[in-house]
């Protein structure tokens, strides 16, 4: 079953379930569905990030609602896989998982997340205004399922974008950013190139922002791709060596230690004016906005990120919450409960005012809105064109981006070419799928 | 009996012999919360490391965890990642270690002299500083002060005229980086180890040794020097032995990179077991870390410490 027809099936008993319930849609309210769980704690990790600042500021009135705890742990990116899996194969505490896109096989393949259909055709327990159809396809396909069923919710939702200082690309004498990704390394690489300044950082850190803010993105719009259909390696094929090639060439214009760039220093070098151009996370614009922590004030500018010979194919990431199996039963419906909330139509506006970015298409419809934000319209338009398995999401990531990191930074510093180091990442890439059974027919070729 | 007849004999009485021999119960009584612990903390995590180093033993597969036997050491044996890593921490202990005694020495036999005792009491106090910082803040203020654009580093070469250095972007000087943040934690650790050596030597012959010689050489080598081996060697072994799982201050400073260029034994059996989640993998490692580990300890102690 594809993951539309899921969705619509799920939207279809939603609805029956209501229909037939006594309870009417109009009675539904959060405070009565929260009653029997008065009391309950439900526990989660959040990140360092802006979306989840903006849900802490939330996270007051849910309670005053329900009277229903949620118990925040605050972690960086890097400790929140290995945290979970630690809780969750020990039977820890975590009610509520929050899930990368690229995590969601490997939870929903140990059972380590319920379905959402058992909430969602709970007329006690589902908003009759969930309204899944307002959620961006891609997104809620892309964050929130595995397998054709639905998991979680899209919450802190972002698509990769080129942010861009039109102060410094005005002077060079470009009255817009590059379309192309060609054109980039081209035209706007030497123009902006000059006096301690670069016109690009890729960050390219030794970690997942290697394998899915660096390495990937260049994959993709070249027409390339980490596996072909029967789940070998594609990193040899033309299209994938031509991005790979072309990443090496935009380096001369990228700072020096590129390879050492995380997220901050990538931002930081955009917000300080050290660079003229970043492809980032849609959720950085805040920070970038922010006079506090940005000194380009009115030059920022956000387009959507340049195509390649492929198309646009930006980088797509995000995580959905959803609610953990380990939770008790009265800890999962409290748990449902605040993830049906926190990415709810309703509070979408709130989410996107306090720094938040919501996957509720509704939102960036209302009026305003686009011009209040200036990196909606880009947002949008980059989810039209993303690319679900930008990173594949199977249960074996974990150990491949491992692979990718390593031999990616290798190919940047030169210490391999980029055939060496796509050979290396293809062979070890497919022992890791072979082990698991991909080949010998025992698990679906899903990514 | 023979033990009990020499106490006899030096006068102890027998009262107190009796009770030091009778109460094997309450010597158990004293030992067995320490055994305990250690089996809890130390034996049981040892066997199941063990255990699971022959197991196909992976995080996120649990349902499956078959017996492998020494694949896993045989994976590790053979790869070519494993012996890199394994390269690269004992260049970090070749490099560190020599300057780290060297300096250690040096400032110890300056704080041996007689005289400026104020001043020798503040330097004391003073070494102390870089050992009790905590192993991951060392790395983060090494992340910020190694920053190529606003690191003070930089700014103190740019003092003397030398251009911003890339020292974290880098793999050499990123290599050079953590040698250098490990000196700079480590040495004042020779330096009071080797002071509380020097301490040892007794003052007439030290004294009786100047009033022959007048080379500081001499004097160090055939006078302080045989008093210092206990030390060294105790210096050794717990460097080795730091160096070689030596993880927080790299982690926090480089978490291992660019590219491979810091990734140490430790940060790789880390990134198998807690990223890659290949637990089994990860203990085959580990285990061979120990082994590697204990050879070096009994090297040390065979080849320095029969000198004494």
């Amino acid at each position: 079953m594809s993951m539309k027809s899921t969705i619509k099936g799920l939207m279809g008993g939603a609805a029956l379930a209501l229909a037939l319930s006594p309870v009417t849609a109009f009675a539904w309210s959060l405070e009565e569905a929260a009653e029997p769980y008065a009391g309950t704690t439900v526990d989660v990790v959040f990140l360092l990030r802006p979306g989840y600042e903006a849900a802490k500021k939330m996270l007051p009135e849910f309670e005053e609602k329900t009277g229903i705890k949620v118990n925040v742990t605050d972690m960086p990116y890097e400790n929140a896989l290995g945290e979970q899996v630690r809780d969750f194969v020990a039977g820890g505490d975590f009610d509520i998982a929050l899930v990368d896109l690229v995590w969601i096989g490997n939870f929903a393949e140990n059972e380590w997340i319920v379905p959402a259909e058992k909430f969602i055709n709970d007329p006690a327990l589902a908003d009759p205004d969930l309204d899944l159809d307002d959620f961006f396809p891609l997104v809620l396909d892309a964050f929130g399922s595995w397998g054709g069923t639905l998991y979680g919710l899209p919450f802190d939702n972002y698509s990769g974008l080129l942010f861009y200082n039109s102060c410094m690309l005005e002077e060079a004498g470009f009255d817009g950013p590059p379309q192309t990704w060609t054109e980039l390394k081209d035209e706007y690489g030497p123009a902006l190139t000059k006096d301690g300044k670069y016109a690009f950082a890729l960050q390219s850190k030794r970690n997942e922002t290697q394998s899915a803010d660096s390495f990937a993105r260049v994959l993709w719009p070249f027409g390339g791709s980490f596996l072909d259909d029967e789940f070998r390696s594609n990193l040899m094929s033309e299209e994938s060596q031509a991005g790979l090639k072309f990443r090496q060439d935009l380096m001369q214009y990228m700072p020096e230690g590129i390879v050492a760039y995380d997220h901050a220093e990538a931002v930081n070098a955009l917000a300080q004016g050290d660079v003229a151009m970043i492809t980032e996370w849609s959720s950085f614009y805040s920070t970038l906005k922010n006079p506090d922590t940005s000194t380009i004030g009115d030059c920022l500018a956000v387009a959507p990120e340049p195509e390649g010979p492929a198309g646009r194919k930006p980088a797509l990431g995000g995580f959905s919450l959803a609610v953990a199996s380990q939770a008790d039963e009265n800890e999962q419906a409290a748990a449902w409960l605040f993830i049906q909330w926190i990415t709810s139509k309703e509070n979408a506006a709130e989410y996107l005012e306090l720094g938040g970015v919501p996957a509720r298409q509704s939102v960036y419809e209302m009026e305003g809105v686009a011009e209040k934000y200036d990196f909606v319209p880009a947002l949008v338009e980059s989810w039209q064109e993303g690319v679900p398995e930008f990173r594949p999401r199977f249960a074996e990531w974990p150990e491949i981006t491992e692979i990718v990191q390593e031999w990616g930074t290798k190919m940047m510093l030169g210490e391999v070419s980029t055939e060496e180091g796509a050979k290396e990442i293809g062979d070890r890439m497919e022992a890791v799928l072979e082990e698991a059974g991909y080949y010998d027919g025992e698990k679906p070729l899903v990514q | 009996m023979l033990q009990k007849t020499q106490d006899l004999e030096r006068g102890v009485p027998e009262e107190t012999v009796n009770a030091g021999t009778a109460s094997r119960g309450t010597m158990f009584s004293f030992l067995s919360p320490a055994v305990i612990t250690l089996a809890v903390i130390g034996i049981a995590p040892l066997v199941f490391a063990i255990w699971t180093s022959m197991r196909d033993y992976n995080l996120t597969r649990l349902q499956r965890t078959p017996f492998v036997g020494l694949e896993n050491y045989a994976t590790v044996l053979t790869d070519s990642v494993f012996w890199d890593a394994m390269g690269r921490t004992f260049l970090l202990l070749i490099l560190a270690l020599p300057v780290q005694i060297a300096a250690g020495l040096g400032i110890a036999l300056i704080l041996h002299r007689p005289g400026l005792t104020f001043l020798k009491t503040i330097a004391r106090l003073s070494l102390v500083i870089p050992m009790a910082t905590t192993y991951a803040v060392v790395g983060l203020l090494g992340q910020i002060m190694f920053n190529l654009k606003y690191g003070v580093v930089n700014q103190l070469l740019g003092f003397v005229g030398i251009a911003p250095v890339n020292w974290l972007g880098h793999p050499t000087n990123a290599f050079a980086a953590i040698v250098f943040w490990d000196v700079w934690q480590w040495t004042p650790f020779c330096a009071l180890v080797l002071l509380a050596g020097l301490t040892t030597v007794p003052g007439e012959i030290e004294e009786a040794a100047r009033l022959e010689t007048k080379s500081w050489w001499t004097v160090l080598r055939y006078v302080q020097l045989p008093f210092l081996i206990p030390g060294l060697t105790a210096v050794l072994i717990l460097r080795t032995a730091d160096t070689l799982k030596q993880f927080d201050m790299v982690f926090t400073m480089t978490r291992g990179g660019p590219g491979s260029s810091t990734e140490l034994i430790s940060l790789l059996i880390q990134r198998v077991g807690f990223r890659a989640f290949d637990q089994g993998l990860a203990s085959a490692q580990a285990m061979i870390l120990l082994v590697i580990t204990i050879v070096l300890s009994r090297l040390y102690i065979r080849f320095f410490y029969r000198e004494v």
